[in-house]
């Protein structure tokens, strides 16, 4: 018992009453007696895993580098995001930010305005962080077809090994559908170059104008690299499938979007109807509408099954286009040279779900009717082109097949991005590149599964939090979208990003907010160089600390069960 | 500088005065705008004070023993139902020998609802270990209060200031209030010997066995006998500085009287006038004023009382079962003197109904007039 030498202290004698003190003190020190041994129940500090990294198909750490730039600690928050994901301006303007919704704050008021953040830092590092170089040299060759943001993503990763990256690309330029399918005035394209410069620090090189499959094959690759990762994406057009689909006036989105993304202005007629009800669809509307067009959108659901980003749907609204629901192309109506003249169109009801858990619309009987159009834009869904692949990697209904990580039947041949899931996100996109490149790297650690127990809205103490309104997104006026392609949202200023970040609950990471110090009943949380600790030897185990946490970082377990821990 | 204040004023400015550190209170009529100025005297920067507010009185007493114990002037207020639900903290705070000082505004208990004045509040906190002040004037309120710290520190022990609800604490009465540098040198900070202290920490009111509980008890009392000699020379510190003294009990025209009249709170204020118009009438009638009710002033009430041959307590009060409270304590302070005069105990007044001069001179009048009580309790006003 050498540790109680330290608190030995000589017991007065109690003989008369002015021995005593003058209330019930103890005559010695209560270090003497250590209470953690009472205790049943030890808290730990464990973070848990918030719902926005959780939801994130790159896994970015979005509560840390929310607290990061809530400190003003924009260059760690920028280095924080490039670990998972290499283009955070990119993906801070077009991500249709599945972290928001699974933000907690939005069951309280609203969600983190996460990819404002995001983008803000993505901005601010572009212009204010070094490019990174390789870490290491590495004569391992890697061939990626496809220069979207599966293929870019990979290049990065594996750049930074020192991989000998190629990237083949079939346009004029690398971008893939950052470039070709989203219009500038949701990416501007120099925000695209300015992200690609960091492939080219990296040492990767780009094979442009060359089409694999037609100008050079995947076996050639295969036998010429160590590595090949097909990442084409789903560029095919998918016909409306109705008479006169050919018609001259009929154009297919992703064709539309690509001839203005290349600075074309395409020739097509006034008064357009667009099909569909994806981002596609909305993208190609505002862009008619750009180029001094009439443009509508025909879509055969409701706004509800709209496959579309709803905020890209409001946007559409408030620039006045109008989405005429519930309707299906019956014909195109053209002249007899062959030039659209118009559509016939049914009107639909909704049935039961189909496999996409959305309602199956049904057609309404004897519910035709004709508008009158020049041209007609069809954005009915993308597919991917399978023949450019060899006949012996195996496929599926609609892409490559791939495990998990990407690996397709052939050793050290992998798939990712639209070629593997059909027409997905840019998000999805990145994670992929990401994960194969860990994959080929052998940084599987660095693969993180999603977790089924994220921190949830009930296990946050809301005591603690006020309630304060999402920062407003600034944006232009509807009036000056007209007539051209800037960018609609201006993204935040410094102290719109150091407000909105301030709102973050950090679900289950602790960001030192004191609360377990300030009200732990026995004084045993320790604070030592900021970092927290629990003195065991005094702490009874009350649980103040676990309940009075704000955001679930600390756990209570039975002490019986330490050891499994 | 002189001021045209309420009694609840004047305990707000005593306590502003005083430097209070710490104040933790939650409202109640009529106690309310006490702590309601005190808030604004902490908004305002006048009193650099940490004002904590609470959900309940027994929490308020709650903060004020701990905020006590770290060795800073503490104070509260409260009244009737308040002061009820603080009762087990009103014993610890004694019994943790913690200098709180509260302001209770005499209020009746419920039910039936109430919130006049009668005295059966504070009184059935008679056994808690507090010192008890009653007050007649706004003036005393605020002297009261501030010697409340004095005696409280020196002493190691909580003071309860008194005052009627309504008649005091809503009634407005010119005060004189004292300069601050003068009250500073009055009330300088006090240094608590034993305080909280993170550096060595120790157990505090844990688990006393029998061993030991009975001796620190013991403490408690001597502390309560002391107290009548302490509160005497904090009187006469403070009469030398600011020349006005109340003593622990006060004897008025006392010296030949036959009858003794026993008054506490604003009924005494009254009770002067009526003993004046008693004596122009030629009768010998003196008025005993009880500002001290505990500790028990035992010798200072035997010296004034054993001289006259009958004596007329009023109580605004009743303790269920028996009598009067005060009538109690001042037969229990002549016990055993051998040719004590007799105790008539009135009680009038409860629940708020008026006490009026004629009252008053009626019960004197009724004293001169019988030779010993016919029974324990002679009520007045009360329709029979």
């Amino acid at each position: 018992m050498k540790w109680l030498d330290k608190y030995k202290v000589i017991h007065p004698k109690l003989e008369k009453e002015t021995d005593y003190p003058h209330w019930a003190i103890s005559l010695t020190s209560t270090l003497l007696n250590r209470t953690g041994t009472w205790r049943i129940f030890r808290p730990l500090y464990q973070d848990q895993i918030p719902p926005c990294n959780n939801e994130c198909p790159t896994n970015e750490k979005i509560q840390g580098y929310c607290d990061l730039v809530k400190q003003a600690k924009f260059a760690e928050a920028y280095k924080l995001i490039l670990e998972d994901n290499p283009f955070p301006a990119i993906t801070g303007r077009v991500c249709y930010h599945p972290c928001e919704n699974s933000c907690n704050r939005k069951d309280y008021d609203d969600a983190i305005a996460i990819h404002c953040v995001e983008r803000f830092i993505g901005d601010w590092g572009l212009k204010n962080v070094a490019l990174a170089k390789p870490k290491v040299k590495n004569k391992k060759t890697v061939a990626i077809v496809g220069s979207g943001p599966a293929g870019m993503a990979a290049a990065y990763y594996l750049g930074l090994e020192g991989y000998q990256v190629t990237i083949f690309e079939k346009q004029t330029k690398l971008g893939g559908m950052l470039r070709y399918g989203i219009p500038a005035y949701r990416l501007p394209k120099a925000v695209l170059d300015t992200e690609l410069k960091k492939l080219i620090k990296l040492g990767m090189k780009s094979k442009t104008k060359c089409a694999v499959g037609k100008d050079i094959t995947i076996d050639y690759l295969r036998k010429n690299y160590d590595y090949v990762i097909i990442c084409h994406g789903a560029h095919k057009n998918r016909p409306l499938g109705v008479p006169n689909d050919k018609a001259k006036g009929v154009i297919s989105g992703l064709e539309f979007l690509s001839q203005i993304n290349s600075g074309k202005k395409p020739k097509i007629g006034k008064k357009v109807a667009v099909i569909g009800g994806g981002n596609t669809a909305i993208d190609a509307a505002r862009s008619c509408l750009r180029l001094g067009l009439k443009p509508m959108i025909l879509y055969r659901r409701t706004r509800l099954e709209m496959p579309a980003v709803p905020d890209e749907v409001d946007a559409c609204e408030a620039e006045g286009i109008r989405i005429e629901f519930l309707v299906a192309p019956v014909k195109v109506l053209a002249t007899k040279k062959g030039k659209v003249t118009g559509i016939e169109l049914m009107r639909m009801k909704l049935g039961k779900p189909d496999a996409s858990g959305r309602r199956r619309p049904v057609p309404v009987a004897r519910s035709n009717f004709k508008i009158k159009l020049n041209a007609i834009i069809t954005a009915i869904g993308e597919q991917v082109d399978l023949s450019i692949l060899t006949p012996d990697i195996q496929k599926t209904e609609w892409g490559v097949k791939v495990d998990r990580l990407g690996k397709t039947n052939i050793t050290n041949v992998y798939a990712i991005g639209d070629c593997v899931t059909g027409p997905k996100t840019v998000v999805e996109a990145l994670g992929a590149g990401k994960r194969t490149a860990f994959q080929i790297i052998g940084a599987t650690e660095k693969i993180i599964s999603k977790t089924d127990k994220p921190v949830k809205f009930t296990d946050l103490n809301l005591d603690y939090f006020e309630h304060q309104d999402k920062t407003k997104i600034p944006e232009i006026s509807v009036a000056a979208r007209k007539k051209n392609f800037k960018e609609v949202h201006t993204g935040y200023n410094k102290e719109m990003v150091l407000k909105e970040s301030e709102r973050c609950f950090s679900c289950g990471v602790c960001n030192k907010c004191d609360n377990c110090f300030v009200l732990c009943p026995d004084l045993s949380v320790i604070k030592d160089n900021g970092e927290y600790e629990f003195d065991y030897d005094y702490c009874k185990g009350c649980g103040v600390c676990a309940h009075e946490c704000p955001r679930n970082a600390i756990t209570m377990i039975e002490e019986s069960k330490v050891e499994e821990q | 500088m002189k001021k045209v204040i309420t009694g609840n004023h004047a305990v707000s400015y005593g306590a502003q005065l005083a430097r209070t550190q710490v104040i933790s209170a939650y409202p109640i009529t009529p106690q309310t705008q006490v702590v309601e100025l005190l808030s604004e005297f902490c908004a305002s920067g006048k009193l650099k004070a940490k004002f904590i507010k609470v959900e309940s009185e027994h929490s308020a007493m709650t903060a004020c023993i701990a905020a006590s114990l770290t060795g800073v002037r503490t104070f509260t207020a409260t009244s009737a139902h308040g002061l009820a639900l603080m009762h087990e903290m009103l014993h610890w705070a004694a019994g943790a020998r913690t200098p709180v000082v509260m302001a209770n505004i005499n209020r009746a208990m419920g039910p039936g609802w109430s919130v006049w004045t009668d005295q059966n509040d504070s009184l059935s906190q008679r056994d808690t270990g507090w010192i008890q002040l009653y007050c007649e004037s706004n003036q005393e309120v605020l002297d009261t209060t501030i010697q409340a710290f004095k005696i409280a520190e020196k002493l190691l022990l909580p003071v309860m200031v008194i005052l009627d609800a309504f008649v005091l604490s809503h009634t407005s009465e010119q005060v004189d209030l004292p300069e601050q540098s003068v009250v500073d040198q009055f009330l300088p900070r006090f240094e608590l010997k034993t305080k909280l202290d993170l550096s060595h920490p120790s157990a505090y009111g844990g688990l006393t066995n029998p061993d030991h509980y009975f001796e620190i008890r013991y403490k408690i009392q001597k502390a309560h006998e002391q107290a009548l000699a302490v509160i005497k020379s904090v009187n006469d510190e403070f009469n030398e500085l600011f020349g006005r003294k109340y003593g622990v009990i006060e004897a008025y025209r006392c010296d030949d009287a036959k009858v003794i009249l026993v008054t506490s709170g604003t009924i005494t204020s009254t009770a002067r006038v009526v003993i004046d118009t008693m004596r122009e009438q030629g009768r010998k009638v003196g008025l005993l004023k009880q500002k001290l009710f505990r500790p028990t002033p035992t010798e200072q009430l035997r010296e004034v009382l054993f001289k006259a041959q009958k004596i007329a307590v009023i109580d605004r009060n009743i303790s269920f079962g028996h009598s009067g409270v005060f009538a109690q304590e001042i037969k229990s302070s002549l016990y055993g003197l051998a040719g004590a005069p007799p105790v008539f105990d009135y009680i009038i007044g409860l629940g708020g109904r008026d006490v009026t001069p004629d009252a008053i001179y009626e019960i004197i009048d009724n004293t001169f007039k019988t030779d010993v009580p016919n029974e324990p309790i002679i009520w007045r006003g009360v329709r029979l």
